[in-house]
């Protein structure tokens, strides 16, 4: 080898370690920047009065009161959590017994109910369930009481049992088909395999969704607001302190309790994320369309009911969401009507621009930080990274009306002035979202061969050349299904937003938000609708060009 | 087998008949009269220094091309915007989010916000921004006009309109259970009304602290707290905003709920088994106010605006856009919102309503404990 060739060599090597290194230095900048800096001038405003430190807002909370919310919180979301994550593992199974049609049905339904606009199926709830509920009251004569921690549970685990599923899903297909099959092979009964065999490997899977959903249920306020009644949780207390009393001080130091039992839950998500390392083998994807375990026995009455159960209770819940736009129940009898449309808000259309460009934008950019954030993390191992991903899931575990505050805390007075910015918008959603694509890819990782990179190193590639040119293509599905998902809770979502938006830049999650607050049901149904055909549009067409690139790969 | 066909096939229809509130539509405003009013009141009101209106169209519209940022809290006032964009020039953006998240918002930027109106909402919420020192006094010319129980004596904010509160019934509910509607606040004490009561927490909803405040203020204190302690009595839970209580009586949730009496409540009783009852005793009120921040850029259009809809033009074209009473006397009280007896309105002291606030609201939240959080 000639020394010229060498150096050449040499240099390309030096830029793609510069490269790898600003492109990590300005990922850790963008969290520090964009979610620690918020974080911390938000929560400044607990240990500050007048200008002076103080604890006296901690002091305030020792109450027994403090004592009874976070005792409520940690119910309602172990509960949610745990009966999510059971439900969602049925349903996860069976997608993965089934095979062609069944299976995109189930796969695409999921995607699919992922886009649910909050409080409008605590809305259908009440209509169905509620006092004078459609099914309880006028069908079963009974007058049940839909307010209490259960249906804060209810509606919980509705709103994210798809999220769930579709995550379990992946951990089904990653795994080593060929155990599944060796044991039908040696006799194994459904269920000896479902948990001798599936649940073991699992379990890693389980594990970290369980911990996920324990954090999302915590930081909701939206649910237990509207279906809570007087059962009151952490969540909902730090809302209304801010919104009640402008009490910042005292809402900051509610939402500092609920950090501890959130970094409990990451770091048994981090442990179980450890457990599924060098977990790999032949996935489903090697199986072609064919099913490893097709659904047999008592399994299957199981499966099938858990999943049926869930068709029916999103069909109750769209189809009521959707009728409700179109007619008016003038005193019990079915009327349709488009009044709903002339009664939308002005600025309704240019909301909608906004929501459409604000979550795109957010959502490629936290797919593509995301992934690289878990690279850094899980394959490169750099030193501190751990801190950096716990970092990235604060958004996720406060409430977001507090990581909103903490913006506009942050982001109104120099050196860093982006108040009634759409900047401020975005960057808002890609720092919510972030941890989700970095929790799918950290998965995907585990699932991930690492000889492929080790291959590729021994033949001369750069660290650029190997994020370019196998992590990210690996990890493309991860970057689509992320894009969908982010997209999706861009567009839906309103917890941090309510604070950012300014006039003239609105969106329509907003609005809804907003419609509801009124008690304009009728035209809250309407944007909803909206919302729901928007995303479910973008969704199915991002989902085709993944096949279709896919086709174009092989 | 058939049975459960025809409880399925009900199902279906019943689901499909789901109760859903909605206010019915607010016809568009904006006449051509208004218009051709525009050049004259224009002149008055934007102060325009001492120059005809006909003279050219930059004295009518001295701010055109400037847009305005408002903070809106006044439910379906922006049908009314329009309006004065054409006469005026000034665009007019808006946001629509409740006083007391706004009131959250502006401290948590210390005040430095980028809209430059405040339109409606709660008055506490004003009362608390102008001792943080965020609102600009401003004393419209328009302001003689409007009764000075109605608007800040230091000019900090001037009242549009009144919302006066009451109960919203429903009828079916009342009927199954065998009660007849309230008539009166100490009738709502009556044991025989519990778990059918439906309002908002006082200390989110303006309205409710505003119909806590002003029967306590009627009443006095030691009865004020022997009807609230009774009423509490009756409540399950409080709702987390004024616009919660409503829609769950017209969908059969609670039997009364205790509301703000706007023209969107009254369209409840053509569409749901509901009837808008003004209490006998006596009508508890807030003024939704207007005012203008301290930080704004655009304080002169501002002031154009605010002028505006102090005016018995954009009064009457406010009223047009969603019915409430008026704050100016020489406006009519509008059909849509009932046969409300102003006499009845209490006597009170809006002022207090700021200083009582704290107070009040640690008195609330010892009598409920914990069926509501603060």
């Amino acid at each position: 080898m000639n020394r010229h060739t060498e150096n050449r060599r040499n240099l390309r090597y030096a830029r793609a370690e510069f490269a790898d290194r600003l492109i990590l230095a300005l990922v850790l900048a963008g969290i520090a920047l964009f979610i620690l800096y918020p974080i911390v001038s938000v929560v400044a405003t607990s240990f500050f009065k007048d200008g002076r430190f103080t604890l006296e807002y901690y002091r305030e909370l020792a109450t027994p009161k403090s004592l009874k919310l976070i005792k409520n919180s940690l119910w309602v979301s172990t509960l949610s959590s745990v009966f999510t994550t059971a439900a969602a593992f049925f349903i996860a199974l069976a997608a993965f017994a089934e095979s062609g049609k069944r299976r995109s049905f189930i796969r695409n339904g999921l995607l699919l109910t992922m886009i649910s606009p909050p409080f409008v199926s605590a809305l259908a709830y009440i209509l169905l369930f509620g006092r004078r509920g459609i099914i309880t009251h006028q069908i079963l004569g009974l007058s049940v009481n839909p307010y209490g921690w259960h249906g804060i549970v209810i509606l919980q685990v509705i709103g994210s049992v798809s999220f769930a599923a579709l995550m379990l899903l992946n951990s089904f297909d990653n795994l080593d088909q060929r155990l599944i099959l060796a044991s039908r092979d040696l006799g194994a009964t459904p269920a000896q395999t479902l948990f001798g065999v599936i649940l073991p490997l699992v379990r890693p899977g389980l594990l970290s969704v369980l911990f996920m959903l324990f954090t999302m249920n915590l930081a909701d306020f939206g649910t237990p607001i509207v279906i809570g009644g007087n059962y009151k949780v952490l969540a909902t207390e730090a809302y209304t302190q801010v919104i009640s009393t402008a009490n910042l001080g005292r809402a900051s130091a509610i939402s500092v309790l609920m950090v501890p039992a959130a970094a409990l839950a990451f770091y048994f998500y981090y442990r179980a994320m450890k457990m599924n390392e060098g977990n790999s083998g032949t996935g489903r994807a090697a199986m072609g369309d064919v099913s490893a375990y097709p659904l047999t026995g008592g399994v299957a009455v199981v499966t099938r009911a858990v999943t049926g159960l869930f068709f029916l209770v999103m069909a109750l819940k769209y189809g009521n969401i959707f009728l409700s736009a179109f007619s008016n129940t003038a005193k019990g009898c079915l009327d349709f009507t488009l009044d709903y449309f002339g009664d939308l808000p002005r600025s309704q259309w240019s909301s909608f621009r906004h929501s459409l460009v604000y979550s795109a934008i957010a959502a490629a950019v936290a797919s593509l930080l995301g992934i690289l954030l878990s690279y850094y993390t899980h394959r490169r191992k750099i030193r501190g990274m751990r801190g950096a991903e716990f970092l990235a899931s604060l958004p996720h575990i406060i409430p977001g009306t507090f990581y909103g505050l903490g913006y506009v805390a942050a982001f109104s007075h120099p050196p860093i002035y982006i108040r009634g910015t759409s900047v401020i918008i975005i960057a808002n959603l890609i720092f919510r979202q972030l941890s989700l694509t970095c929790k799918s890819a950290n998965a995907a990782f585990t699932g991930l061969n690492r000889k492929l990179e080790d291959a590729a190193r021994d033949l001369g590639a750069s660290r650029m050349d190997i994020l370019g040119g196998i992590i990210l293509p690996l990890l493309r599905q991860i970057f689509v299904t992320g894009f969908i998902s982010i997209f999706t809770s861009c567009m839906t979502s309103v917890g941090a937003i309510i604070f950012l938006i300014s006039p003239g830049k609105n969106v329509a999650s907003a609005e809804l938000f907003q419609s509801i607050e009124n008690g304009r049901y009728g035209v809250a149904s309407v944007q909803a609708v909206f919302i729901i055909l928007v995303t479910v549009s973008i969704n199915l067409v991002s989902m085709n060009l993944l096949k279709r690139s896919k086709r174009g790969g092989k | 087998m058939k049975k459960r066909m025809i409880a399925a096939a009900m199902a279906v229809t019943v689901l499909a008949a789901s109760l859903t509130g909605c206010q019915s539509s607010k016809p568009a405003e904006t006449t051509a009269a208004a218009t051709t009013a525009a050049a004259t009141t224009a002149a008055e009101t934007t102060k325009a220094p001492e120059t005809t209106a006909a003279e050219t169209t930059a004295a009518v519209k001295p701010y055109e091309g400037t847009t305005l940022n408002v903070m809106l809290a006044y439910g379906g006032a922006d049908a009314a915007f329009d309006g004065f964009t054409e006469k005026t020039g000034i665009k007019v953006e808006y946001v629509e989010i409740s006083t007391g998240k706004a009131l959250a918002q502006l401290q948590a930027e210390n005040g430095n916000t980028t809209a430059d109106v405040w339109f409606g909402g709660g008055v506490d919420s004003y009362i608390s921004a102008a001792k943080l020192g965020y609102l600009e006094q401003y004393v419209s010319p328009e302001a003689d006009a409007i009764n000075p129980a109605y608007r800040d004596s230091e000019g900090y904010w001037t009242g549009l309109a009144l919302v006066p509160a009451g109960f919203l019934v429903n009828n079916d509910v009342l009927k199954e259970k065998n009660l007849e509607a309230p008539k009166t606040w100490e009738d709502l004490t009556d044991p025989k009304y519990k778990g059918e009561i439906i309002m908002a927490s006082p200390a989110i909803s303006g309205t409710q602290y505003a119909i806590l405040n002003g029967t306590i203020q009627a009443l006095g204190e030691e009865k004020g707290w022997e009807v609230w302690k009774g009423i509490n009595d009756n409540v399950d839970f409080y709702a987390q905003g004024g616009g919660e209580p409503g829609p769950k009586c017209a969908a059969g949730e609670f039997g009364i709920a205790v509301l703000a009496m706007t023209g969107g409540t009254f369209a409840m009783e053509k569409e749901y088994p509901v009837t808008a009852i003004y209490p006998e005793d006596m009508i508890p009120w807030t003024p939704a106010p207007i005012g203008i921040f301290k930080s704004s850029q655009n304080k002169d259009a501002a002031k154009v605006f605010v002028d505006y809809f102090l005016s018995k033009e954009g009064q009457e074209a406010l009223r047009e856009a969603d019915a409430r009473v008026m704050a100016r006397g020489d406006v009519a009280v509008p059909e849509a919102i009932g046969n409300v007896d102003t006499d009845k309105l209490i006597n009170q002291d809006v002022t207090l309503f700021g200083s009582q606030r704290e107070d009040l609201l640690a008195k609330w939240a010892e009598l409920v404990g914990d069926k509501d959080s603060k």
